[in-house]
């Protein structure tokens, strides 16, 4: 059991979401807490049980709930756990304390979280065991660095128990003072933040509070709010860009000062990384506290400057960095200035520490920083003289990051020189030109990847400080140049650094230059010489040179042309696809190029080689497309179909990306899809005719069957025709929703619908020709062929065109078709006018009501509607299906046709209540159109179904 | 306040601090980023340091050159370059090892404060520094089976060292000394870097240790450099709760100023002129040169007490190296020379001249005027065993013809192509250093009852002592000469 523990939580610690794939976490916390209060596993394991809980604590308890719960399991544990199993108890601690803060338990001072506090409280002053136990005293020591994560967490928790605190730690002697050190220092530290930030609080507050005043349980009350305590969590930023709350004090502020001076007496008791952390802490304090002089330091400094600890330093410097020249004179700063260049080159500091000081260099703090720069950056200490640094001048023997570092490093010391008006002639510049082509010789010479990487991180830095001395950036063109003719493979560190240079010096036209110089070293190698491993790579660094408009190709495309006609690489022959590929993207960025035109025959002399005779059909077919391309499209509509969007270096991934010569042609042939919905469709109710539909033929000629009978069969011979009367058509208006600029305009778009249901037959795309954000909503009629009248859903999308000419795919919201849009008019034949109706009523309803047909059934509705109302309602929502004559008010006649055969005919006779006499042939609708009535008649109108 | 989330890479998963990252969240807002799970940050890790893919020449994500990589803090792109970025990330490696942790950032995290503000910073490296020597053991020469045994103490030691994220103090390495008993409570505070107190008679152990580096070119233009660093480590026993314990280092009359010196936390207090003389200053020839006392109070184990830089005007041994291609054969000529102030007395002294970028030696003819010359068995590399003594002119030679008609190619060096090469001095002299600087038995105080058995040692080794072809070019090994 013990053996699959271990295995599941180090598979739970590798991968939280694989291992929670096969269990809830939710479980796993039960199996956990199960498996803790069980008496027969042993500590070992119960120690491991715990780590989940320590390092993903929010996974486990996933609310405030659940981590209360927890804790007080856990808290159990503890009481039941036998004294003398301290390591299994420490991690309990650590455990409750994390599932408290991270639940926010602790925030919400919720009962467990109190409970746990006063455990803590208890087990820090339980001191009765003076024979010093090794063991109770590091559960004592963990439960003070517990309080001091509680603290941490939340700034203030402790603050009335600052008293007993301070007393705990001055009366420990053992060694685990420190824990009460490191607790104290926290708390003192939160509390006098507090009371800076509180206007009304003064000096005596905070007197009262180290002397354990209980009346300050009244600032208590301002209690701050977990949520928002960021402030309080952030280490105050001091210098002269820092702003920091300040407590008025009386210029004595004794206590504080006794419990400052005893606390840094002590210090040198404490192990370095919390000697660092407590006088960083009390540096706060005192620069929030004006009445006590940072003098208060003095007494440490010497010990501290000639520390060999990177933390004790560090803690140092921003010490100098609060207090400036109130703590370090002149002759001091020079002398930490000059300590710091002495570390970041020693020999016995590892390089981490050495880079670290080097970055503690360009951060100085000075006493008089002149000018504030914007915080972060870097820049140098006057003090550091081209003398000075020149100890840290670069060399090949360097690692890659110290080397780099320290080129920047002087690199600004020399700009200052350069710019001061040496120039060219500055001999530190000079001295990081040959430091910058030692790396390079290196790297011809064979060096590995770190060394190339590492020379061309030189190579732009020097760049990057140096573009605008004329001398050096040519020649490390040429010895770029030369060096990428040797190692054609450095064509993506060249063409990396061509990038980098242009996007980051745009003054600067260093990067055109050097692409052009590598095109003619390119160009000028003889194709005979070309492996064909170097020719990929010349390609690669040729598209690039094309990407650049100032440079003329003719020099390009008469390589290209060389390339393939070169008996000795037989490359068409060969068919290699890579190459084609190559090959493809050079000619694809010519095509797009302004000096087009002059390229036109070779470009296509070559693709059309390329068309005929590449060995490869996938790079034919390229080829031929390209080769048409060229010759049917006009300048800008190629542009327009192959330049990518936004720049070359925004790269959508797709499959038809992987290959160099379709990115940025892939965007405008691949379908985006928008992340929003943008469109939608939204019903036109039109307006309700008076039902003198014009059915062409006019009030002149009506004939029709008299005799119902005969009526009806007419009627029914109409549908012998498989496409009579089988749609029913709905408009909708196809708008905006959404205000993205992008979308203003579409274009072609193609409205696509799906069924959700089988009611319908398939419906066909749509299509809109436009849709203007600022024009007049174009209609969309959806011609719906019910195999079963029902309402239903529908889901559509769209694919358009946009103004940028990609193609985009969208989701519209969903249509849903209710019951009374299948509603048709009555499909009686076009010669009998308008009176065929009646008769047709008449005989439809006599059937139905007749005889006991399959699916016929006759229904009553009735309403309180009252007669006016009911007029208005036939008005409002009938008028189109009306039968009768409108003027007859003692009964209406309905008819509704439900394609593709039903029919609904109602007898609406006013009265107390109305009567709604229904006859159908097909009983399946009565439930819909009960609600459909139910609508009309309870809202009058305006609510669709 | 530290995040750590500690990744001991290769072997061990990772240790996170979730009240840490609690705090780290509230503290950036809506602009944190959340640590991925293990198998992800590893993926990223190795690829920033260059462990996976290494057979690629290029990778973006890795090589881009606007990449700043001369800070030690990396960066870490959690969904993609630009979006998510795990920030400062810590990272050592040493051999099969590498240690990584992410420090809080407890400033506001927009724009990104410089590093230098972050004390999170140098504890993480302290940290890391600590877990380092604790697992390698401090020979510094790994062995996998005491580095399992290690890490498997790893969990219970940081519940020790680091219990929420903030490491209070570094594992020691070594255990403490046998005759350590628990504290008795007294009055005096005990520090919390001395484990148990010493019962027995008094020892204290100084050995003085000085490294001697050098790049001697053999050519006018160039200038040769050479440089001296000292480090004094103590071993005491002593009892008490917090003894005081003196040791004072002296200088010959005329020696010059020891410079640099860094001393050990456990040092009480320092004076002010012992600090001044720094390397990279102008020395002025007043100034201060000893004697220099530490005061200090000792832990149980041994520890570095200071380390100092020192500048002395000649180096020990000079050489002159000349290569010359002659046919298909090179010639070879060396000659050494002892200066008259070192003790002609080695524990071991050889003379390395390694071969890149040939053949394997074939033909090897050369003559020694003192020691002996051997072919190692790759046939690339020429070792010169000078013995322990110089011939009574404290001057060796070496004259003769190599032809590198092997078999089979030597090892490559983009370095050392063509005639640009090196003998490499590997030497260690006891009881000697090169500054004069020592420590007198008789100058160690110890303020405790019985009278202490002190022993004293001083030895002077080689380190990066190379002698360049003078006939071939040379790399540059300091800009300090130049500028």
């Amino acid at each position: 059991m013990a053996a699959n523990w271990a295995e599941r939580i180090s598979a739970f610690s590798r991968s939280q979401s694989r291992f929670l794939c096969g269990t809830t976490a939710e479980d796993f916390l039960g199996e956990l807490l199960h498996e803790l209060r069980d008496d027969r596993a042993s500590f070992a394991v119960k120690v491991l049980l715990l780590s989940p809980l320590c390092d993903h604590p929010s996974l486990l308890c996933p609310s405030d709930v659940v981590g209360e719960e927890t804790a007080l399991e856990l808290m159990s544990v503890l009481d039941q756990c036998p004294p003398k199993s301290v390591q299994f108890r420490c991690q309990l601690l650590v455990a409750l304390t994390t599932v408290l803060v991270c639940t926010s338990c602790v925030g919400i001072r919720s009962r467990a979280s109190r409970d746990f506090l006063d455990l803590l409280l208890q087990m820090v002053q339980d001191t009765g065991d003076l024979r010093g136990d090794d063991g109770l005293r590091s559960t004592r020591a963990t439960a003070c660095d517990c309080l001091r994560e509680l603290e941490a967490c939340s700034p203030g928790l402790l603050a009335q128990r600052l008293e007993l605190l301070g007393g705990l730690r001055q009366r420990e002697t053992s060694r685990l003072h420190q824990a009460y050190a490191g607790l104290h220092t926290l708390v003192l530290r939160n509390a006098v933040y507090r009371l800076a930030q509180d206007t009304g609080a003064s000096g005596e507050h905070l007197k009262a509070l180290l002397e354990g005043n209980t009346w300050v349980a009244e600032l208590d009350s301002g209690r701050m709010n977990d949520g928002d305590c960021s402030d309080a969590l952030s280490s105050l930023t001091l210098g002269p860009m820092g702003t920091v709350p300040t407590l008025q004090t009386g210029p004595d502020c004794k206590e504080l000062r006794s419990v400052l001076s005893s606390l840094l007496e002590e210090s040198y008791l404490l192990t370095p990384l919390c000697q660092a952390a407590l006088l960083h802490r009390l540096t706060e304090v005192v620069s929030m506290v004006p009445g006590v002089p940072p003098a208060v330091f003095r007494a440490q400094l010497l010990r501290l400057l000639g520390t060999s600890e990177v933390c004790l330093l560090h803690a140092t410097l921003l010490l100098k960095c609060a207090f400036t020249d109130s703590l370090f004179s002149a002759e001091d700063e020079a002398f930490v200035l000059q300590r710091l260049v002495v570390l970041s080159q020693h020999p016995l500091l590892s390089a981490a520490e050495k880079l670290f000081y080097i970055d503690c260099l360009l951060h100085f703090p000075e006493n008089r920083p002149i000018g504030c720069g914007a915080d972060g950056d870097e820049a140098l200490p006057v003090l550091l003289t081209p003398r000075l640094a020149s100890a840290l001048a670069p060399t090949v023997f360097d690692d890659g990051a110290t080397g780099l570092a320290r080129l920047n490093l002087l690199s600004l010391v020399y700009q200052e020189e350069v710019e001061g008006g040496e120039g060219e002639e500055s001999r530190g510049l000079a001295y990081l030109y040959q430091h910058l082509s030692s790396l390079l010789r290196i790297v011809a010479n064979g060096g590995g990847r770190e060394l190339v990487v590492t020379s061309f991180r030189a190579a732009f830095l020097f760049l990057f400080y140096f573009c605008h001395v004329g001398r050096y950036c040519r020649s490390l063109t040429e010895e770029l140049c030369q060096l990428y003719l040797r190692h054609g493979h450095l064509a993506p560190h060249v063409i990396n650094l061509a990038d980098r240079v242009q996007e980051k010096l745009p003054e600067s036209n260093w990067a055109v230059g050097f692409l052009r110089a590598l095109q003619g070293v390119i160009t000028n190698a003889p194709p005979t010489c070309l492996t064909s491993r170097y020719l990929g790579f010349h390609l690669k660094t040729l598209a690039r040179v094309a990407e650049e408009g100032e440079i003329t190709q003719h020099r390009t495309i008469h390589f290209l042309s060389a390339v393939i006609a070169a008996p000795t690489l037989s490359l068409c022959t060969s068919g290699a696809w890579r190459l084609g590929n190559g090959l493809l993207a050079v000619c694809r960025r010519l095509l797009v190029h302004p000096t087009l035109d002059s390229l036109f025959i070779p470009l296509a002399d070559v693709l059309l080689h390329l068309t005929r005779c590449y060995g490869d059909t996938d790079i034919q077919d390229h080829a031929r497309l390209y080769y048409t391309l060229l010759t049917t499209l006009s300048r800008e509509k190629l542009a327009g179909v192959l330049a990518a969007e936004g720049g070359r270096r925004v790269k959508k991934r797709s499959l038809s990306c992987i290959v160099g010569e379709s990115e940025g042609l892939t965007s405008a042939l691949t379908i985006h899809r928008t992340e929003k919905l943008i469109i939608g469709l939204t019903e036109v109710r039109s307006k309700p005719d008076d039902g003198t539909r014009d059915d062409g033929v006019g009030e002149m000629k009506q004939t029709f069957p008299a005799e119902a009978h005969a009526a009806l069969e007419e009627y029914r011979a109409q549908f012998d025709d498989p496409g009579f009367a089988s749609q029913v058509a709905i408009t909708y208006r196809l708008t905006h929703i959404d205000d993205d600029p992008r979308f203003d305009q579409l274009f072609s778009i193609c409205l696509h619908f799906s069924l959700t249901d089988d009611h319908y037959e398939e419906l066909a795309d749509v299509s809109v020709p436009r849709l203007l954000r600022r024009g007049a909503a174009p209609e969309v009629t959806l011609r719906l062929k019910p195999r079963q009248p029902q309402p239903t859903t529908l889901d559509a999308s769209a694919i358009f065109t946009a103004e940028d000419g990609l193609t985009w795919f969208t989701v519209l919201p969903q249509v849903h078709v209710a019951f009374r849009q299948a509603f048709a008019p009555l499909p009686a034949p076009r010669a009998w006018g308008r009176g065929g109706g009646p008769v047709l009523f008449e005989g439809l309803w006599g059937e139905i009501s007749g005889e006991d047909q399959a699916d016929c059934a006759t229904s009553l509705f009735c309403s309180q509607l009252k007669e006016g109302a009911l007029s208005a309602l036939v008005d409002e929502h009938l008028l189109p299906f009306l039968i009768s004559e409108r003027s007859k008010e003692d009964e209406f006649r309905v008819l509704f046709f439900l394609p593709p055969r039903a029919h609904v005919l109602l007898r609406i006779r006013p009265g107390e209540p109305a009567q709604f006499h229904i006859a159908t042939d097909d009983w399946r609708l009565l439930g819909h159109l009960n609600s459909y009535l139910l609508t009309i008649t309870s809202s009058q109108g305006d609510a669709p179904l | 306040m530290c995040q750590y989330a500690l990744q001991v890479y290769h072997i061990l998963p990772d240790r996170r601090f979730a009240t840490v990252e609690h705090r780290a969240k509230s503290l950036a807002g809506s602009s944190y980023v959340a640590v991925p799970e293990d198998n992800s940050v590893l993926q990223l890790l190795l690829t920033e340091l260059g462990l996976s893919d290494s057979d690629k020449d290029y990778v973006a994500l890795r090589d881009d050159c606007l990449h700043r990589q001369r800070s030690p803090a990396l960066e870490l792109c959690v969904d993609g370059p630009g979006k998510g970025i795990l920030w400062p990330v810590l990272a050592i490696s040493h051999g099969p090892l590498t240690l990584a942790c992410l420090p809080i950032v407890d400033a506001p995290a927009e724009p990104r404060p410089p590093l230098a503000s972050l004390l999170s910073v140098s504890q993480g490296l302290t940290l890391l520094a600590g877990l380092q020597t604790f697992l390698l053991g401090s020979g510094g020469k790994p062995d996998n089976e005491g580095l399992s045994v290690r890490l498997a103490m790893l969990p219970s030691l940081l519940l020790q060292v680091c219990p929420l994220g903030t490491p209070l103090d570094v594992p020691i390495s070594g255990a403490p000394a046998p005759s350590a008993v628990p504290t008795p409570v007294g009055s005096q505070k005990q520090p919390f870097w001395k484990t148990g107190l010493h019962r027995g008679r008094a020892v204290v152990n100084v050995a003085l240790k000085e490294t001697v580096r050098s790049m001697q070119y053999g050519n006018r233009s160039r200038q040769d450099l050479w440089d001296v660093y000292g480090t004094v480590t103590c071993k005491c026993e002593v009892e008490g709760v917090l003894p005081n314990v003196t040791v004072t280092l002296t200088l010959p009359p005329n020696g010059s100023p020891l410079q640099d010196i860094l001393v050990h936390p456990c040092v009480t207090s320092l004076d002010s002129c012992i600090l001044s003389a720094s390397s990279v200053d102008n020395c002025d020839s007043s100034a201060f040169s000893g004697p220099y006392k530490f005061p200090f109070s000792p832990p149980l184990e041994p520890f570095r007490l200071c380390s100092y830089t020192s500048q002395v005007p000649v180096p020990p041994i000079l050489g002159s190296y000349q290569l010359r291609e002659e046919e298909n054969q090179l010639s070879v000529s060396i000659s050494l020379k002892l200066h008259e102030s070192v003790k002609n007395s080695f524990e071991y002294c050889e003379a390395h001249m390694p071969f890149f970028n040939r053949d394997q030696m074939g033909v090897v003819e050369v003559k020694v005027s003192s020691g002996q010359m051997d072919v190692s068995k790759e046939k690339n590399l020429l070792v010169w065993a000078l013995g322990q003594k110089f011939p009574k002119s404290r001057e060796v030679s070496m004259e003769g013809k190599i032809s590198f008609s092997g078999p089979m190619a030597g090892p490559t060096d983009p370095i050392c192509t063509g005639l640009t090469a090196y003998i490499k001095l590997y030497f260690k002299v006891p009881d000697m250093t090169l500054s004069g600087c020592c420590v007198d038995q008789h100058s160690v105080q110890v303020y405790s009852s019985a009278k202490p058995r002190i022993m004293t040692c001083r030895e002077l080794q080689s380190k990066e002592y190379f002698i360049w072809n003078s006939s071939g070019t040379a790399p540059m090994s300091s800009g300090q000469m130049m500028l």
